[in-house]
């Protein structure tokens, strides 16, 4: 018996025995030997079911809601992108509800533009002032000098501003997303004839082969593919999926490969040649799906002539041995499937690798099977949302925009090499539609403030992490915490002060009614049945998520596709003075920066580097070594287009000619937990390479680095090195 | 003899193959549990608050190395060394097998946080606030616990308690998977599983029964509820 169980058995004994002469039972006593749960007052709460907004993946949440507050916001276990899980900005939500910064209410400026002084004023006074702007531009004729910019658009919320710019007779709309997979959707049309994005059967693979995919944490569908892979790993009874990364960063998908291939970065495509060449020679390719695809072994192999193993081995500086090892794995461990990801496609030669990784897949027989790669996983999307950018800034350049209504935080997220912010500045009359006080809507002339994501109406169609039409539901689930106006029930709004065609082609009288207008085609095209309790039951389970269909849309290697040839990578910034490369990618907190204002993701350790509230620079040891740069010092990033003054990390998981920024901090405003933190690498960034189409190629800048100081003020929650007692623990 | 024992003893099964180090549970116990916001010079200090942590390890060096997560919160030992040291019985163990923390009996002598082999006791050296209306998104279900208070991870037990008081409303058990601590919950990749040691059939029971399995300083003799299932492979990085 133990020493506690004795001293219990033995108190209980004596108290019995005293309370034994005035009560037979001994209930009473119980309560103070289980002592009370440290104030716990179990109280009923309600849930509502919603939708999340902080990234593209638009998964399905659910929130706790107790006393009219918002409390913890969950998955939604009946939606089909994340089945009851979600990530950690998902969760911090609720933190843009409440978040002490928030614009309480209609802002004028009274300073000069960027100092952040403005007047507070009534919606009234506000919306006259949009619509008095607007009119003018209809009095002078110039009703195509307002632009629209916002993040890309679905369902009735691209319904309305189309159909806003319509009735209006502007056609500049910007629909800007650093991070769009728009060159995904582009490389399928070249290759399989629609523009949609593929669907990854990750959790029944046995075999998973990412080039720079990181699909943990910000590519496609995270929380998605986050499940998916923990299924790969352990669902299966005698099956442990594999998995090989190929990326010269060991990003925080790579830390959980069996095997990280750090390949020179832009040799990536040169590498999928060089396995696919290894496969046809070797014939280990699925001779079946390379006729149903009307392709020829003899003629790639022509066309492969070029990537012998010597050559591909030099060029992405990884072992012969290494490479025939995984084309061999790859190729014998079926269903296996290739992903590819951002860190791949922002090079100079992405579009063209993107094509070669998805042509090793079909080699493999990996198309439309479980466990492979289902080419239709969504419906099309947008593909030239960067090039499209470009006419936009030339325009505002040179006068041609009056009106700038923005929503979302493009100040930011828009590398200024390509002219955007110069731009702006020169545009007499700005909008922001933002919940805090961020760097656009400092730029702004007028703030309308927008309600946060759990006090909204809308309609989140997940980009991708599905093969059927989910269409997600946002609810409001609390009142209005500010004096704030949803952004369609603005654009609404202005559309009626506009009056004539504009309020005729807008009839609707609030986002609501449309939403529920455009759902209801959508379900009921007939029109025929009661809508209302289905409107009802859409809202309770959280969005329509029809059941997978039995018909899978056929894809074929197009015949008129040209063979994928990525040429050698090209960088802005010669090689002698710039020596490394740079990589920027999404902080698995911040996305591209719309996280950095919540503090439970700021003070959130990053997983890599345990560095809190902070940017940094991820340098190799041995680089950092010879330039006498030790962790934690003061360093400066020096690119063709900028400098920036970061604390250095050293990163053992990178190439040696590889430096990587996290993006998402170094924000001018955003309220008091992102303001004035960290440093965006995106400054650093060349807007286009030189001899290439203009593409988001955010991974073709080279930079330098110099020690400035040892005064980094670098924050780490563990040990900047690791912790040497892994040895101990045994894992 | 009857009213002393629990039917459940809630136990956690984490497993290292499918963790991906994502920080999802972080967040998730920060939000249910009221933990509090730390600025960049506390956290600095050490004196950060969090119940639960993911300690990352680099193994090796270029090219040949590997990362690996742990997650690491309250181990709820049977034997805790915890509990003995606090001179207020702030630290004490429930029937179910729980290490729980009275705070208002807590006169802060950080006597259980120094004690605690496994660094998961957190201690409020500040009186930490949420500026409003932040305040607003605190659980009703939990104090919010002031300056000179220890604190520490509770496996949700405001969620157990809740589960237990319907489950006895209805004359059964709890059924397995009904309740799940935050982070548990939110896992994308389902690493963390939860549920009663005490019932043979329940998933976190049959887990904790794999070949694969281990427990954090298993040799110190404490006799965590918390098992982990090493992560496989990884031979070639």
């Amino acid at each position: 018996m133990k020493r506690r169980t004795f001293l219990q058995l033995g108190g209980m004994t004596a108290a019995g025995a005293l309370l034994a002469g005035c009560q037979a039972e001994n209930e009473k006593l119980i309560p103070f030997l289980i002592p009370p749960d440290e104030g716990v007052t179990p109280g009923r709460a309600v849930y509502y079911a919603s939708a999340c907004r902080a990234c593209p993946a638009g998964c399905g949440i659910l929130v706790r809601v107790a006393e009219g507050r918002a409390k913890k916001i969950e998955g939604n276990p009946l939606h089909p992108v994340n089945r009851g899980k979600l990530c950690a900005r998902g969760q911090a939500l609720v933190q843009e509800l409440y978040h002490p910064d928030r614009i309480r209410q209609p802002l004028k400026r009274s300073g000069p533009r960027g100092t952040g002084t403005f007047t507070p004023i009534t919606w009234d006074e506000g919306l006259s002032l949009l619509a008095g702007r607007l009119k003018a531009l209809q009095r002078d004729r110039e009703s195509d000098r307002l632009a629209l910019l916002t993040p890309p658009l679905q369902g009735a919320m691209a319904e309305l501003a189309a159909g806003f710019l319509r009735a209006f007779g502007s056609p500049q709309h910007g629909t800007f997303e650093l991070l769009a997979p728009d060159w995904l959707r582009t490389a399928q049309r070249q290759c399989f004839g629609a523009a949609t994005l593929p669907w990854y059967d990750v959790a029944e693979t046995r075999y998973l082969l990412s080039f720079g995919a990181d699909f943990v944490e910000a590519h496609l569908s995270p929380v998605h593919y986050g499940h998916a892979f923990g299924r790969m790993r352990q669902h299966r009874d005698t099956v442990r999926g594999h998995f090989t990364y190929v990326g010269g960063r060991m990003s925080l998908t790579g830390a959980s490969a069996d095997r990280w291939l750090p390949a020179r970065p832009g040799s990536e495509g040169t590498l999928a040649l060089g396995l696919a060449r290894l496969l046809l020679d070797a014939e280990w390719h699925d001779a079946a799906a390379l006729a149903a695809h009307g392709l020829q072994r003899d003629e790639m192999l022509r066309h492969l002539a070029g990537y012998d193993l010597d050559r591909v081995a030099e060029e992405t500086g990884l072992p012969a041995a290494a490479i025939a090892e995984v084309a061999r794995e790859f190729a014998s461990t079926r269903p296996s499937l290739a992903m590819v990801g951002e860190a791949v496609a922002f090079q100079s030669n992405g579009p063209e690798a993107v094509r070669a990784i998805l042509l090793l897949n079909l080699l493999a027989g990996n198309l439309d099977r479980p466990g492979g790669v289902y080419p239709a996983g969504g419906g099309p999307g947008p593909e030239q949302t960067f090039s499209e950018l470009f006419p936009l800034i030339a325009k505002m350049r040179d006068g041609g925009i009056k009106v700038a209504l923005i929503q979302g935080n493009p100040v930011h997220a828009i590398p200024p090499a390509t002219g955007f912010q110069a731009a702006l500045a020169g545009v007499p009359f700005i909008v922001s539609c933002a919940t805090l006080l961020d760097d656009t809507a400092l730029e702004a002339d007028l703030i309308l403030p927008d309600h946060a994501a759990l006090e909204s109406w809308g309609e989140v169609i997940p980009q991708a992490g599905g093969r059927a039409g989910v269409v997600g539901l946002m609810q409001p689930v609390v009142t209005p915490v500010c004096d704030s106006r949803p952004f369609p029930d603005l654009l609404l709004a202005t559309a009626q002060e506009l009056g004539g065609k504009v309020a005729a082609a807008m009839p609707y009288p609030s986002y609501l009614e449309l939403l529920k207008a455009v759902t209801r085609r959508r379900l009921d095209p007939a029109g025929g049945s009661d809508f209302a309790p289905v409107w009802a039951n859409l809202l309770r389970q959280g969005g329509d998520f029809p059941p997978l269909g039995d018909s899978v849309p056929d894809y074929r290697w197009r015949s008129d596709a040209a063979f994928p040839a990525p040429a050698r990578a090209r960088f802005a910034g010669a090689e002698q003075e710039f020596p490394l490369h740079l990589q920027v990618y999404p902080a698995s907190a911040f996305y591209d920066g719309r996280g950095a204002p919540f503090p439970w993701l700021q003070q959130l350790p990053d997983p890599m580097t345990t560095v809190v509230w902070d940017s940094w620079v991820e340098i190799n040891p041995a680089t950092a070594a010879g330039l006498g740069i030790g962790h934690g010092d003061l360093v400066e990033v020096t690119s063709p287009q900028g400098a920036l003054r970061l604390p250095a990390v050293l990163y053992p998981g990178i190439r040696p000619d590889l430096v990587a920024i996290p993006l998402g901090q170094g924000q001018r405003g955003g309220g008091r937990y992102a303001q004035g933190r960290g440093g965006n690498p995106l400054t650093l960034l060349a807007a286009t390479v030189a001899g290439v189409a203009p593409q988001p190629a955010w991974h073709a800048t080279r930079v330098r680095l110099t020690r400035v100081s040892a005064q980094g003020e670098l924050v780490t929650a563990g040990h900047p090195q690791g912790s040497y007692r892994s040895d101990l623990l045994g894992i | 003899m009857g009213k002393l024992t629990s039917p459940y003893r809630w136990g956690m099964v984490i497993d290292l193959d499918r963790c991906t180090g994502c920080g999802a549970c972080v967040v998730a116990c920060q939000a249910e549990n009221n933990v509090a916001l730390c600025d960049k010079q506390q956290i600095g200090e050490g004196r950060g608050m969090h119940w639960l942590r993911i300690e990352r390890f680099w193994v090796g060096t270029y090219p040949d190395v590997r990362v690996r997560f742990l997650p690491v919160l309250c181990q709820h030992c049977h034997d805790a060394p915890c509990e003995p040291v606090c001179p207020v019985y702030a630290s004490y163990h429930n029937p179910d097998g729980l290490n729980g923390q009275v705070y208002n009996r807590c006169v802060g002598t950080r006597y259980c946080g120094n004690n605690c082999p496994y660094a998961v006791r957190v201690f409020n050296f500040y009186q930490h606030e949420w500026p409003p209306p932040l305040a607003d998104q605190l659980s009703p279900d939990i104090t919010v616990r002031s300056r000179g208070v220890m604190e520490k991870c509770s496996f949700c037990i405001q969620r157990i308690r809740r589960a237990k008081e319907e489950a006895t409303g209805e004359g059964r058990l709890v059924r397995d998977g009904e309740v799940q601590p935050a982070c548990a919950q939110t896992c994308p990749a389902e690493a963390l599983v939860f549920g009663n040691l005490a019932d043979p059939h329940s998933r976190v029971a049959r887990l904790a029964r794999s070949p694969r399995r281990f427990q954090l300083l298993e040799q110190l003799g404490t006799h965590p509820s918390v098992y982990y299932l090493k992560g496989g492979g990884r031979e070639h990085v």
